[in-house]
């Protein structure tokens, strides 16, 4: 069997005194499209900032490529090839949509075959194109949203990153991003989706994961788990009796 | 005519302040480090160019090379090993940091070159002028300001065009997002210091040049230079070139009215300008 291009083991994050993941295993491969799904509060946001370094994790619980990884600064996870689409989008006010996308570039791992240009993303997302001197602050979410995944991808990742990128956008804007997904992994690079909508995550996904208070309740190939099975590891044990 | 003249001379004035100007333009107004020791640098620099100049009979020209290379090595270090541990959402520890290193620097440099007023040997310059019309115009006063503006071009350019700016401007609008984009805010934050005290190299040499400078001088130099980027507006460069040139001449206009009243007539004109205009003068919100 292949090494996981990421996997966390017994992964353990807190804030201060609140303990927020109680080892979590998980792990994504190459090219393979990943969704996490759960409650508010479940962890899911705190697993990909652990993944992402902004959180003290020991290092061996984390690993890329086998090696440990846990820990790590961002901005040395971004030059070993992961990349992040951050909740709430965090553009850099005041710049415009192309040096927002340049700083990436300026700043982004070794391009493998076939990596990123500012003309592909422009290509995947004709808008920005035209909106590329605009400052970012002027932009629609959902065109804000675009240009977050766009600097994503000019990072060169192997592996995205996607906290909640369908959060607070009109239902047609999401499937236009969510339409982004299969040309982005095409290229090798493996996506992990942190989502609410459990439909779409499952119809999104190849494999999926559930989680629920900090731990991970269920996984499995996303086309083979019923509706009933995340039901109860979406809400646990308890909502199942009452 | 005696108020063109305090016009001219106030604007030439501006250009020694827009030096003192800029680098505090770059730590408070873009990466909103409060360093109080930025005075403190620049009579620091001064003082070294002085002893240097004497001790091995160099121009003003050679100390200039010389204190724009140390300033920038002073910056780089500045910020590695104090000012990357107190930079943040906060202001206050930066603040208190440099604060304590403001005084610790005046007592050292008080103790070495002792509380003489000093002064740059510069030869016949400082004494030529050229005249224009009614006007007599001191030939280094224009070089300040030619320099003045040469760096505030340079500078802005290099924040609006440059990998490096691209990274200060991503970092100082969201640290944390620009850490997640493959920043490492630290070493950019550390190139920004060093350019920031390497143009007081320009400020230490012009301003012992032009007048004399002791050990105490520091914080008058500090709250020129804070004045002029709060007039001209947070985070704009060319602004802290426009702020330096309004306190030049609300100076040098004051100083016509009575020669005791000019000074009091820039902090005045600072004032007014944070009561009406907070954002300052070139301030976009």
């Amino acid at each position: 069997m292949s090494t996981a291009l990421l996997s966390t083991q017994g992964l353990v994050a807190r804030y201060g005194d609140f303990q927020a993941l109680y080892g979590v295993d998980f792990e994504v491969h190459a090219g393979e499209i990943v969704a996490l799904i759960g409650a508010n509060g479940a962890g899911k946001s705190t697993l990909l900032k652990s993944l992402m370094g902004l959180l003290r994790v020991a290092p061996d619980m984390v690993r890329l490529d086998g090696r440990p990884v846990g820990g790590s600064q961002p901005h040395r996870m971004v030059a070993s090839g992961v990349a992040i689409v951050p909740e709430g989008r965090r553009l850099f006010a005041g710049m415009s949509v192309a040096d927002n996308l340049r700083v990436a570039m300026d700043c982004a791992a070794p391009a493998r075959g076939g990596g990123w240009s500012l003309d592909r993303v422009y290509a995947l997302f004709p808008i920005l194109q035209e909106k590329q001197a605009v400052p970012v602050q002027l932009l629609s979410g959902g065109q804000q949203q675009m240009v977050a995944i766009g600097r994503a991808l000019l990072n060169q990742p192997r592996l995205l990153l996607c906290d909640e990128v369908s959060l607070g956008l009109a239902p047609k804007v999401v499937r236009e991003i969510y339409q982004s997904i299969p040309l982005i992994s095409q290229n090798g690079t493996a996506v992990v989706l942190v989502e609410q909508d459990v439909g779409l995550a499952q119809s999104a996904s190849n494999r999926l994961y559930c989680m629920l208070e900090g731990r991970v309740t269920l996984t499995g190939r996303s086309g083979e788990l019923s509706r009933e099975a995340i039901g109860e590891a979406y809400f646990g044990a308890s909502h199942a009796v009452a | 005519m005696p108020w063109l003249d305090a016009l001219v001379q106030g604007i030439l004035l501006g250009g020694l302040y827009a030096q003192y100007a800029l680098g505090m333009a770059l730590m408070f107004g873009v990466m909103r480090i409060v360093n109080i020791t930025h005075g403190d640098l620049m009579i620091l620099l001064a003082l070294i160019g002085i002893s240097l100049a004497s001790s091995f009979m160099l121009g003003p020209w050679s100390v200039l090379v010389i204190l724009v290379a140390l300033g920038a090595t002073i910056g780089l270090l500045l910020q590695r090993f104090i000012l990357n541990r107190v930079v943040g959402e906060d202001a206050l520890p930066s603040l208190i940091a440099t604060f304590g290193l403001s005084i610790a620097l005046q007592n050292a440099m008080l103790q070495i070159w002792s509380a003489d007023t000093r002064s740059l040997g510069s030869g016949d310059i400082v004494q030529q002028s050229i005249q224009i019309g009614p006007l007599f115009v001191g030939v280094l006063p224009v070089i300040v300001l030619l320099t003045a503006t040469v760096l505030t071009a340079g500078l802005a350019t290099a924040i609006r065009y440059t990998r490096f700016g691209r990274a200060l401007r991503a970092a100082s609008a969201d640290v944390e997002a620009a850490e997640m984009t493959g920043v490492n805010p630290k070493s950019i934050y550390a190139g920004a210091a060093a350019l920031a005290v390497g143009i007081l190299g320009f400020a230490a040499v012009f301003q012992s040049m032009r007048a004399t400078v002791s050990p105490a001088d520091g914080p008058f130099q500090l709250i020129y230079a804070f004045e002029a980027v709060i007039i001209g507006g947070m985070g704009s460069i060319w602004g802290a070139l426009f702020g330096a040139m309004v306190l030049g001449i609300s100076q040098s206009i004051g100083f016509r009215i009575n020669p005791g009243f000019g000074i009091l007539a820039g902090h005045l004109v600072f004032l007014i300008v944070l009561a009406l205009r907070p954002q300052g003068l070139l301030g976009k919100d």
